[in-house]
């Protein structure tokens, strides 16, 4: 592989680098990103940088000099405005061409705007970036009164790290139950007695309508329910970024469809990250997910194809999100319409199990227990009948179950 | 200069159930292995987690968070996303008492 030029240079643009680097020696690799920080993973933006906590390695995972020893040519600042695929090269928004003989897009995805009148009022923010995080944690400071919308995973660690800097925060959500996509309403409602008891306001099943500018301050309309606030921070989630794609003709549905291992529909031109939609075996379905695990390990994928191994992703689905005290883990497919094993693990402490009609484990949620990860994570993929009791018994060590 | 510090008491481990301690500031995970007590610290080398809320198993210790794990024996980090080792500690036990020099 001559010169692999990838356009995106966040966690999956990375690890795709680092991947391809370890398996090719003599490959060239350019690695473009529009921000002008070098690559950081994003999951502490909405939890320690907020806070101004130390992320640790968790941000930066690679020092600056990583990228020149390991003759990564990282460029930022770089914003590609076009891909000619004919020709086999990017346009910079420069104006540089920059030829290649496998492009990787790992352009991830941007926070969806809120779509109703008002939204366009300079106090109503997203978290994407980490310039959106620093420009959030500023405004944050001030105390201003935080109406959240969006009760998922950002929208609920936005409003516990507001809660923890000492505003006064309400969520709307739009659903009747919070992190309504990803865990099943026992786990929603643990979330929601946490959140209240931590003094946030909740308003669930109020879709906002409107947001009213009047003087100092901003009025959501959802309705039966009016809110009040100086800042608003909308996590109603992302959107592909997937323009360059199209442009260039790829095939694209909500994500560049992709095989599974990262090829998307055009010779030579692969998907890496969030903004890939493809084939998941564990799923049984294709699906384009946004994750940190999805970010780390899907690139390697991609790199393995980009040197003629087949190995496609096929990891089983895992998510974290921490707010307040609390991490809370989620594996596999912890569908709603499961059964649900609570497992309990001491003060604070449970993994939920999540078992299918067949009584196998299909998913699991882990509330500060990520001790039970792996087991559980063994336990899914085993994909056998499990007895109830003994799973839902702490007495009995899962991973003699699995 | 290094020193001996009592923290915990041996029956208190339980075989491949970590245990976490302080030495003043420093946060140490106590392993009991077939072939002894082990320390290392507990603090993740990736980013911020107690080892000792982690999973182990066959001599290693995972982070709970990420999933990195780590030799408990030597330290020595194994997987990713964990590239740099933990440290490790010296472990004596006597009349009952586990201590460990830090």
């Amino acid at each position: 592989m001559a010169r692999v030029v990838i356009v995106g240079a966040g966690q999956a643009g990375r690890r795709c680098a680092e991947a391809l680097r370890d398996l090719d020696p003599e490959a060239e690799i350019v690695l473009l990103g529009e921000e002008p920080h070098p690559p950081y993973d994003r999951p502490p933006l909405s939890k320690a940088v907020l806070l101004g906590a130390d992320p640790g390695n968790g941000l930066f995972v690679r020092a600056p000099e990583f990228y020149a020893a390991r003759r990564i040519a990282l460029r930022t600042g770089a914003r590609v405005a076009a891909i000619e695929p004919a020709a086999g090269r990017v346009v910079t928004e420069a104006g540089e061409r920059i030829g290649y003989d496998a492009l990787v897009l790992a352009t991830g995805a941007r926070a969806r705007r809120l779509a109703v009148p008002g939204a366009e009022d300079p106090r109503v923010l997203t978290l994407r970036t980490l310039d959106d995080a620093a420009a959030l944690r500023a405004r944050l400071l001030a105390r201003p009164r935080v109406a959240v919308v969006g009760g998922g995973l950002i929208g609920l660690e936005v409003a516990a790290a507001a809660c923890r800097l000492g505003c006064a925060v309400t969520v709307l959500e739009a659903a009747e139950r919070l992190m309504a996509r990803c865990v099943p309403p026992a786990v929603s409602d643990l979330v929601a007695a946490l959140h209240r008891a931590r003094g946030v306001t909740l308003h669930l099943g109020q879709a906002l309508r409107a947001i009213e500018p009047r003087p100092g301050g901003l009025v959501l309309d959802a309705g039966a329910v009016r809110v009040e606030a100086e800042l608003v921070v909308a996590g109603i989630g992302g959107v592909p970024n997937t323009t360059l794609a199209e442009a260039a003709g790829l095939a694209v549905r909500d994500g560049i469809l992709t095989d599974a291992q990262g090829r998307s529909s055009a010779e030579g031109i692969y998907a890496a990250g969030e903004v890939a939609r493809f084939p998941h075996p564990f799923l049984g379905r294709a699906a384009r997910l946004e994750s940190w695990q999805v970010a780390q390990n899907q690139p390697a994928a991609v790199a393995r194809a980009l040197c003629g191994e087949a190995a496609p992703y096929d990891e089983i689905p895992w998510l974290w999100t921490d707010q307040f005290d609390w991490n809370l883990q989620v594996l596999g497919d912890p569908d709603p319409a499961f059964e649900l094993v609570r497992r309990p693990a001491g003060e604070g402490r449970a993994t939920f199990l999540a078992l299918d009609a067949g009584g196998r484990v299909r998913g699991a949620v882990l509330l500060n227990n990520g001790r039970e990860a792996t087991p559980c994570r063994r336990l899914i993929a085993a994909g056998k009948a499990v007895d109830r009791a003994r799973l839902a018994d702490p007495e009995v060590p899962l991973r003699q179950l699995a | 200069m290094p020193d001996w510090h009592r923290v915990a008491e041996e029956a208190d481990l339980k075989p491949e159930t970590p245990l976490g301690v302080r030495v003043g500031d420093t946060q140490i995970a106590l392993v009991r292995l077939e072939d002894g007590i082990y320390a290392v610290s507990d603090v993740c080398t990736h980013e911020y987690a107690l080892l000792s809320e982690g999973f182990c198993e066959d001599g290693r210790l995972e982070c709970p968070l990420h999933q990195a794990c780590f030799d408990i024996r030597t330290g020595k980090a194994l997987t990713e996303p964990a590239e740099v080792d933990l440290a490790t500690y010296p472990v004596k036990v006597e009349d009952g008492a586990v201590f460990v020099r830090v």
